[in-house]
């Protein structure tokens, strides 16, 4: 079964219409990349997902987003327990004012988690996920803003990964990245995909290349193609995305 | 190993799948050539499938491995080897399967007689251990093994010009059987040309491994 | 045509130095009119400064003796008005900036709150002493005094509150409730902590806006002279403003108690001064302190 799924979805800032009629299945235990220039909507369809832009005033949504068979934008929706199903990883590292066991255990603590032997062994399994508790083991306690770049941004992924949600959406992960960390956090990715289905948005496109199954490619608003990364980096079938992919946009 | 690497990794194991199943080609169609074995000779013929398509897999990963990843370095040197290697290699599939349709069609003494005189199973011989040798030097990224092919490949060399020049001459002692003769000539060639697919696969490896071109360059 | 370098060299040399100039004199212009205020404020009042005078009472029609309650009244007062202000000018801000969806509400509260911004101190006395003193029937009191003053620090509280708010970058809040979390747990456990710094220093700066006010206190609590400290919040109070503005305008002797008023005035801008200092402190302290902990 199709794990994330969107139909005939239509979304609008005000009266800028930022989505047209998207139609995508994702599968389970996949990376999906989704490409295209900025302004693209590539960023607003992910955030589809966690219903992140309910945040953002007057935004407009039609059709159906479905998560596990259910439309997470129908009537009685829980969005706090929504998104705790959906993990999210920005484009800067972005912890928290507090120490890196903190950071990790915090997505339990606010779910009103208290068990601490629970929490210590969920923290410590987390980090161990992202390849990062030989270098943080013996400062759990110290400040997150310790840590360099690369590592607070595998920190980031803990954080999210510690409610064991089923979907991590990345928005352009590695972008303040320099090229080690980001290829650590490549590497991080391809392990995950076993255990979560991924969607990252990048602007790489060397990265979808590498990172992803599928690769999704977004333009003004509309989805021009959508298939198996090897196919759409080897050769797509919407010339539009050649043009693209090969840099001879515009 | 990093994803890439174990990407890479794949790629290798198809490709000495492939290798492995090339070289025993070669060494079953001259086994076929030597009993003039006409079940074998077919059987070859079949498996000639099989390595075609791990020739189409193997291009179109090495063509998804060059556009997903950009290897740089020795990685795109390896991929750059790999895509004619593995063209060389499917030649040599042919070359045996053309072999063992001459084993088919011919059932003339005449041709045992002849081969054993130019010493064609000789030279079979070096081509095959050439094809198994120059593979080992690719599996243990071994240099100097591939310079060693360029010396034994001239000793086929050798050996088929002697034939060439012994069956000119039967020729003109024996112009009737002309057919026959330029039959064999083109077996040798055949066997030869195996033996100079070894060679460029060779000249492949050291690029690899040390960057450096020697092909047009003399020996 | 070939572009003469030289020529474009030293035409932007020129500019340069020209604005340089002008830049230069402004910045000495208002170094010197501040070291000029200051100095003379000093050299003026540094003279009656001593341990007597910061802790004894006025004597002899305030001629002579110290400042002592009038000290003692502005700090009360100040105290006063963070206690009403800070609370509901933060909770305000928050309020506006976490909770309020971007719209009409939105916009009519934020020009209202610049508005009052705008409104002289004194018509806030009049308020405060319309609504504190008579209406509520607190009287000349510190209580009536605190709430007028709480009540003109409360736009700048919000404002600087809220500034705060939004210098906290979105990603934290979608981050925290990416997790699950709710919008006063991710306010209080994310959003404040990082806030935390600039609120403290908006704040201080308030209270040296505060302490500084003369008006809002001349209705609502300041006393004429009361040679005696406030016993409860009901009671009225001596402040330093107001003392400066009886001494050199109204004292039984203007003349005599001149040292005197120059001496409150020393006194008051070292509060203002301190104040400021310890606002930079405290947000160094703790900005060092959210990026360490």
């Amino acid at each position: 079964m199709n794990k994330l799924e969107s139909k005939q979805v239509n979304f609008y800032y005000g009266s800028s219409h930022a989505l047209k009629d998207i139609n995508l299945a994702i599968e389970a235990n996949t990376v999906t990349a989704l490409i295209g220039p900025s302004g693209c909507g590539k960023s607003t369809y992910l955030r589809l997902f966690n219903r992140m832009n309910d945040l953002i005033s007057d935004t407009r949504l039609t059709g159906e987003v479905i998560i596990d068979g259910v439309n997470i934008y129908k009537k009685g929706i829980n969005v706090d327990n929504l998104r705790k199903m959906t993990g999210m990883v920005f484009q800067k590292p972005n912890p928290f004012p507090k120490s890196i066991f903190e950071n990790v255990a915090y997505g339990l603590r606010v779910n009103g988690i208290t068990d601490k032997k629970f929490i210590e062994e969920r923290v410590e399994t987390t980090i161990k996920q992202v390849v990062l508790w030989d270098e943080v083991k013996d400062k759990l306690k110290k400040s997150a803003f310790e840590l360099s770049g690369g590592q607070q941004q595998r920190l980031c992924i803990a954080r999210a990964m510690a409610i064991q949600p089923s979907v991590i959406l990345m928005d352009e992960p590695t972008s303040a990245l320099d090229p080690i960390s980001t290829s650590k956090v490549e590497e991080l990715i391809h392990e995950l995909k076993t255990k979560y289905t991924i969607v990252i948005v990048t602007h790489n496109m060397q990265q979808a290349a590498r990172v992803s199954d599928h690769t999704a490619f977004f333009y003004l608003g509309e989805l021009v193609e959508y298939g198996v990364t090897k196919q759409i980096f080897t050769n797509p079938n919407v010339e539009r995305t050649q043009n693209y992919i090969t840099g001879r946009f515009g | 190993m990093n994803h890439f690497e174990s990407e890479l990794e794949g790629l290798k194991k198809d490709f000495i799948k492939m290798w492995e199943l090339v070289a025993l080609q070669l060494k079953s169609s001259l086994n076929a050539l030597a009993s003039m074995d006409h079940e074998k000779a077919q059987q070859i013929i079949i498996t000639e499938m099989e390595v075609n398509d791990l020739d189409l897999k193997i291009s179109k990963n090495c063509e998804n491995i060059i556009a997903l990843y950009n290897p740089v370095a020795v990685d795109l040197r390896f991929v750059l080897a790999l895509i004619k290697i593995n063209t060389y290699l499917e030649k040599v599939g042919d070359i045996a399967s053309k072999i063992s349709k001459f084993v088919i069609k011919s059932g003339d003494p005449f041709y045992n007689d002849l081969i054993n005189k130019t010493q064609t199973l000789a030279m079979f011989e070096e081509a095959c251990d050439l094809l198994y040798d120059v593979m080992e030097a690719f599996k243990t990224n071994d240099a100097q093994k591939a310079r060693d092919i360029f010396k034994r490949d001239e000793f086929i060399n050798e050996i088929n010009k002697t034939a060439f020049i012994s069956i000119i001459n039967s020729i003109k002692e024996n112009p009737d059987n002309i057919e026959k003769y330029l039959k064999v000539i083109a077996l040798n060639r055949r066997v030869e040309k195996a033996g100079d697919m070894s060679k460029l696969i060779a000249e492949e490896i050291i690029f690899y491994i040390e960057a450096k071109v020697i092909r047009h360059r003399g020996k | 045509m070939a572009i003469d370098e030289n020529k474009i060299t030293r035409s932007k040399k020129r500019n340069q130095s020209i604005a340089f100039c002008v830049f230069a004199v402004i910045g000495f212009l208002i170094v010197a009119i501040l070291v000029t205020v200051l100095s003379f404020i000093v050299i003026k009042g540094i003279g009656v400064i001593n341990w007597d005078f910061i802790t004894k009472m006025p004597e002899d029609g305030m001629t002579k003796g110290g400042i002592y309650p009038a000290i003692i009244g502005t700090l009360c007062l100040v105290g006063g008005s963070m206690i009403f202000a800070f609370p509901i000018g933060v909770m305000a801000a928050i309020c506006m900036n976490e909770y309020v969806k971007d719209g009409i509400l939105k916009k009519i509260i934020k020009q209202m709150t610049n508005n009052l911004s705008g409104v002289p101190s004194i018509v806030f006395g009049l308020f405060g002493m319309a609504l504190f003193v008579n209406k509520l029937g607190f009287g000349d009191s510190i209580l009536a005094g605190s709430l007028t003053l709480g009540l003109l620090a409360l736009p700048v509280v919000i404002r600087t509150t809220e500034e705060a708010l939004k210098a906290v970058d979105d990603t934290f809040r979608h981050a925290s409730l990416g997790l699950g979390a709710t919008t006063w747990q991710t306010t209080r456990n994310v959003v404040l902590p990082i806030a935390f710094p600039n609120i403290i220093t908006g704040l201080i700066l308030s209270v040296g806006r505060v302490s500084g006010e003369t008006a809002p206190i001349l209705f609502t609590v300041a006393a004429y002279f009361l040679p005696k400290l406030p016993t409860s919040i009901f009671d009225q109070a001596m402040a330093l403003p107001y003392h400066l503005y009886v001494l050199s305008t109204s004292g039984t002797n203007i003349e005599e108690s001149r040292p005197i008023a120059y001496g409150t005035a020393l006194v008051l801008i070292i509060i203002v001064l301190l104040t400021n200092i310890l606002a930079n402190i405290l947000r160094k302290y703790f900005s060092k302190k959210v990026k360490m902990n």
